[in-house]
């Protein structure tokens, strides 16, 4: 039987005038899903902004090649074909020594002191190199392997004993520890994100069914007294997304300044990365996150909730 | 006794909860329309259960209940509120919905219905008023003394124009005055043409309504009068 006008009116009527008259019943639901959506909304910021963070520094990380000075230049370019055939490879920049040289320049503009030890060389000081960034950082290792066997070897530069001149030896170390660090970062992100909701939506669930448990024996009357399942359920409903509204713009109210607040700790210690920021120019996409999470948990909850009172 | 077309019909009803716990054997009797019939028996001879069998709460172990002609056991989830809508029901302790106010109370059996609004406003004031409850229309039942709230849960019961309103033991929580009341109304509402089934232990009520008495002893029909007296 489709739902009539009428009914669907003394619904919504019903479902308003339970949530006001619930008082205290109904306050506390809102806190609890905010709480949860609370939860779930630092989760999506916080991993978002992770994520972010975790790429930037990845893009940081990079591997350059030295090369002998007169080493042909052919020969360099062939080399970063091979390079850019390989998997492990993202891309290669091939920078030349008179490159080099402007870069160096450019940075050190105004820098007498500096520039002046340049003219005293004479002769360009600097090497052509090959900067290459990999997929993912535990894939620097076998790129230098690959260098340091292959058929180039002649042309490039080495210290006086032998020792390639290729960074990612010379910073070998913290290139791993970073690659261990960020990989364990994201599943322990990832977890903590999963029982974080998890949780949330356990306690959230639990609390509407306490409140629908409440209803029980009003509910076994409004069967008795000739109201049908829908009637009696959609009310709960009803009420369930009105939660779910309120908890969401609460939710919103509360994440604002919490993260305002660790805006100006985290820019501090990641440099011009700042939370808030990103909380700020996403906020519409995240209000609509929060507002779906709310209605849904709200309204399944109840919806859940209620289906063991209606049995009768 | 044989009577031409009855309202409801309980057909060799037996409802067994454990072994130790036969709360009906085997209960066979008819009503017809526009009687008042008092179920009476000892605390737990079976009253309860058998109107609980009525309303379609519980199911009977064996035998079937008819309502007209239909076996209300065997009506589907859907069917069963339209069945209902044709009885009102009165329990001992009242059970109005606390969050809704008199007024709202017996409202809600009309909205449950599907009723109009217009017919709303015109019947449910008027109930109130036959049950003496208009100035307490806005209170809330926990603003009501129970004779009060137990006026309005006849009021709820009749405001739908059922067939026949279902009683256990309404009076069981009132005092001898309000007692007297609720049994007046409840002849009020049989003498406008429903059926009244009421169920009690209260000889004083039994005796001064001179009207069909069915009495139980351990879930057994054992005596079945027309103008019955309280015999235990
Ligand atoms: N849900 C149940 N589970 C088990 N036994 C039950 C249940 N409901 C009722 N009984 C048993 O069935 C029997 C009849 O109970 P019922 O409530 O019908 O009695 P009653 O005549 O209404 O008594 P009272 O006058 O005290 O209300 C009792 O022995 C009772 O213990
Ligand atoms: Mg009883």
């Amino acid at each position: 039987m489709a739902m009539d006008k009428i009914t669907f009116r003394r619904i919504l009527k019903w479902g308003f005038l339970n949530f006001f008259r619930n008082g205290v019943v109904s306050a506390a639901t809102v806190l609890v899903i905010s709480l949860s959506i609370f939860m779930i909304g630092s989760v999506i910021v916080g991993s978002a902004f992770l994520s972010g963070i975790i790429s930037s520094l990845e893009e940081k990380v990079d591997i350059s090649a030295y090369f002998k000075t007169g080493a042909p230049e052919e020969q360099i370019l062939a080399l970063k074909k091979d390079l850019e055939a390989l998997p492990e490879v993202r891309a290669v920049k091939y920078i030349s020594a008179d490159e080099a040289l402007a870069a160096f320049r450019e940075r050190h503009i105004g820098d007498e002191a500096i520039l002046q030890s340049l003219e005293v060389v004479g002769a360009n000081p600097f090497s052509s190199s090959l900067e290459i960034k990999a997929h993912d950082s535990s894939k620097y290792d076998a790129i230098s392997k690959f260098l340091e066997k292959g058929s180039y070897g002649g042309i490039l530069d080495a210290d006086s004993s032998g020792q390639k001149k290729i960074t990612y030896r010379q910073n070998q170390f913290v290139i791993d520890r970073l690659s261990s660090l960020l990989s364990t970062s994201r599943r322990i992100g990832f977890a903590v994100s999963l029982i974080l909701a998890v949780i949330a939506l356990m306690v959230a669930y639990s609390t509407v069914r306490l409140a629908i448990y409440n209803s029980r024996d009003e509910i076994s009357v409004m069967q008795l007294v000739g109201a049908s399942r829908a009637f009696i359920r959609g009310p709960f409903l009803v009420e369930g997304i009105i939660h779910g509204i309120i908890a969401s713009f609460f939710t919103l109210a509360l994440l604002y300044p919490a993260f305002w607040l660790m805006g100006n700790k985290t820019s501090a210690l990641f440099g011009g990365v700042n939370v808030f920021q990103y909380f700020l120019s996403n906020i519409l996409q995240i209000f609509f996150i929060l507002l779906v999470a709310g209605v849904l948990l709200g309204v399944l909850s109840a919806y859940i909730a209620i289906r063991r009172y209606l049995k009768v | 006794m044989i009577i031409p077309n009855p309202l409801i019909y309980f057909d060799k009803v037996s409802k067994v909860y454990s072994p130790t716990s036969i709360a009906l054997e085997d209960v066979s009797f008819t009503i017809a329309p526009n009687e008042f019939i008092s179920v009476v028996g000892q605390s737990g001879a079976g009253k309860s259960t058998l109107l609980k069998l009525l309303l379609a709460e519980d199911r009977p172990t064996s035998g079937k209940v008819f309502f007209e002609s239909s076996d209300i056991h065997a009506a589907s989830r859907e069917e069963l509120p339209f069945i209902r809508r044709r009885m009102g029901v009165v329990f001992q302790d009242y059970r109005l919905l606390p969050q809704k106010t008199a007024y709202e109370n017996v409202a809600f059996a009309l909205e449950a219905g599907g009723k109009e609004d217009d017919d709303i406003k015109h019947d449910v004031p008027q109930v109130l008023e036959l049950v003496g409850l208009m100035d307490k229309s806005w209170h809330f039942p926990h603003e009501l003394s129970g004779g009060e709230k137990q006026r309005v849960a006849i009021a709820r019961a009749i405001v739908s124009r059922p067939d026949v309103v279902i009683a256990d033991e309404p009076t069981g929580n009132l005092d001898p005055l309000n007692t007297l009341e609720i049994i007046r109304l409840l002849e009020k509402v049989n003498d406008l043409g429903t059926t009244v089934i009421l169920a009690t232990h209260d000889k004083e009520i039994i005796n001064s309504l001179k009207r069909r008495v069915v009495t139980l002893e351990k879930g057994k029909l054992v005596r079945d009068e027309q103008r019955g007296r309280y015999v235990l």
